[in-house]
């Protein structure tokens, strides 16, 4: 009963869950596609909104610690960080409750709360719309590439059902590399075969733009912008998962070209 | 530059459907689409012209990139913080994805049994692998110069 009443204890236990809320809301940033420095920004402004007087943090590719001062008291606390993906409408919904929080007036449980909240309602598109969107992405990365107009089509379809499948094994749990090895072989085989099917006169091409859904656009970018930014390490760990999974989606097809006669294994 | 227009305009429409589809996978909301179709076309208008005027692909993708940065930015009163987002994914199209599988599946090439002619095998693979580290790097800084200089704000 003492300990529960000892200042120092109460405002390590204040500290404490403005430090996981922040690096709740960061997590969740991270998990969405935010470079480190916009991260760091974010989880700053939430606990400056509390009255933390300095924050500290570090960022690994699968863990967020932050350090927090206020008071004379001092706390560090890390979180794990899940798969890291992209989800604009939820990275940007926790910026905006960042600038709220950072504005003050909220309580730690009111921000917890909104964060559960935005978690679960922010809208995501059905998979299927996804899965379209994808085919029609990688068609036309197709055409960018130089293919003809049948093996459009093959892409079209190729890339549509490798999207939808990949949504079914990463729900399930599949590690991401394995998909993307399976994936590339399943969309560019069947972009191979429709092409053929079709009498295009790209088929190589065809195959190699029904797996550009793998290509991970947005982690090469921000691999860049982390090291620009003076975080090499975050960097450099996301520029060696992106050539990971493109070993994997080269594999893939190197399966599929062999599986339809283009090249030997 | 008439007979190039047919050219420019199938490039900068299939660069909107790249970009939107993508944007698409990213959840951007149904109004942020079109401006993502919007930067994707600009993107890929720019760089067609950049290599239709016999620039390296380097340097016509780092041109695309600051171009579509800087024009989002001009717009930042509508788009907020996610303008940096809509760049981004209007320069998603110039990705050089398949290079970077062509530069793999040639490594993988070279250490197959009874390769004839490793050497040129070897030298593609280096090309289309240098090519994507630059253009990569090209579009990177492309998209980031504009939006540190004109201080475009994350929040």
């Amino acid at each position: 009963m003492e300990q529960q009443q000892d200042p120092v204890i109460v405002r390590h236990r204040e500290l404490e869950r403005i430090a996981n809320m922040a690096l709740r809301a960061g997590r969740i940033m991270m998990e969405s596609g935010a470079s480190v420095s916009v991260v760091h920004a974010g989880v700053g402004m939430i606990a400056r909104g509390f009255g933390v007087e300095d924050v500290g943090m570090r960022s690994g590719y699968a863990s967020l610690e932050i350090t927090v001062h206020a008071g004379g008291n001092t706390i560090t606390r890390m979180m794990q960080v899940g798969r890291l993906g992209v989800n604009h409408r939820l990275d940007q919904a926790v910026r905006r409750l960042a600038v709220r929080v950072s504005q003050g007036g909220m309580s730690v449980d009111e921000v917890d709360a909104e964060i559960g909240r935005l978690v679960r309602e922010t809208p995501r598109h059905p998979a299927w719309v996804v899965a379209v969107a994808v085919g029609i992405a990688c068609a036309s990365f197709g055409r960018l590439l130089g293919i003809d107009w049948p093996a459009f089509a093959a892409v079209l379809v190729a890339g549509t059902v490798g999207q939808y499948v990949r949504h079914q094994l990463l729900h399930h749990g599949v590690n991401i590399f394995i998909v993307a090895g399976l994936i590339a072989f399943l969309a560019a085989t069947l972009g191979g075969i429709g092409s053929i099917l079709l009498k295009s006169g790209t088929v190589s091409l065809a195959m190699m733009a029904s797996i550009l859904l793998l290509v991970p656009g947005v982690p090469s970018t921000n691999a860049q912008t982390d090291i620009m930014d003076g975080y090499p390490t975050m960097g450099s760990a996301r520029a060696v998962w992106v050539l990971m999974i493109m070993v994997f989606a080269s594999v893939g097809v190197w399966f599929a070209e062999a599986l339809l006669g283009l090249r030997s294994l | 530059m008439l007979e190039l227009l047919p050219h420019l305009l199938h490039q900068a429409l299939f660069g909107a459907l790249a970009a939107a589809g993508f944007g698409v996978l990213f959840n951007f909301g149904f109004r942020a689409l079109p401006w993502c179709a919007a930067a994707g076309a600009l993107a890929l208008a720019v760089r067609t012209v950049g290599q239709d005027l016999a620039w390296s692909l380097e340097g016509a993708s780092f041109a695309a990139a600051i171009v579509t940065s800087c024009s989002v930015s001009l717009l930042r009163r509508q788009l907020g913080p996610a303008c940096n987002a809509v760049a981004l994914a209007g320069c998603i199209p110039m990705v050089p994805g398949a290079f970077f599988g062509q530069a793999l599946l040639g490594f993988l090439s070279v250490t197959a049994p009874n390769l004839v002619d490793a050497e040129a095998t070897l030298i593609v693979a280096v090309q289309s692998l240098l090519r994507v580290i630059f253009t990569l790097g090209a579009i990177g800084a492309g998209l980031l110069i504009p939006a540190q200089l004109l201080k475009n704000q994350d929040f």
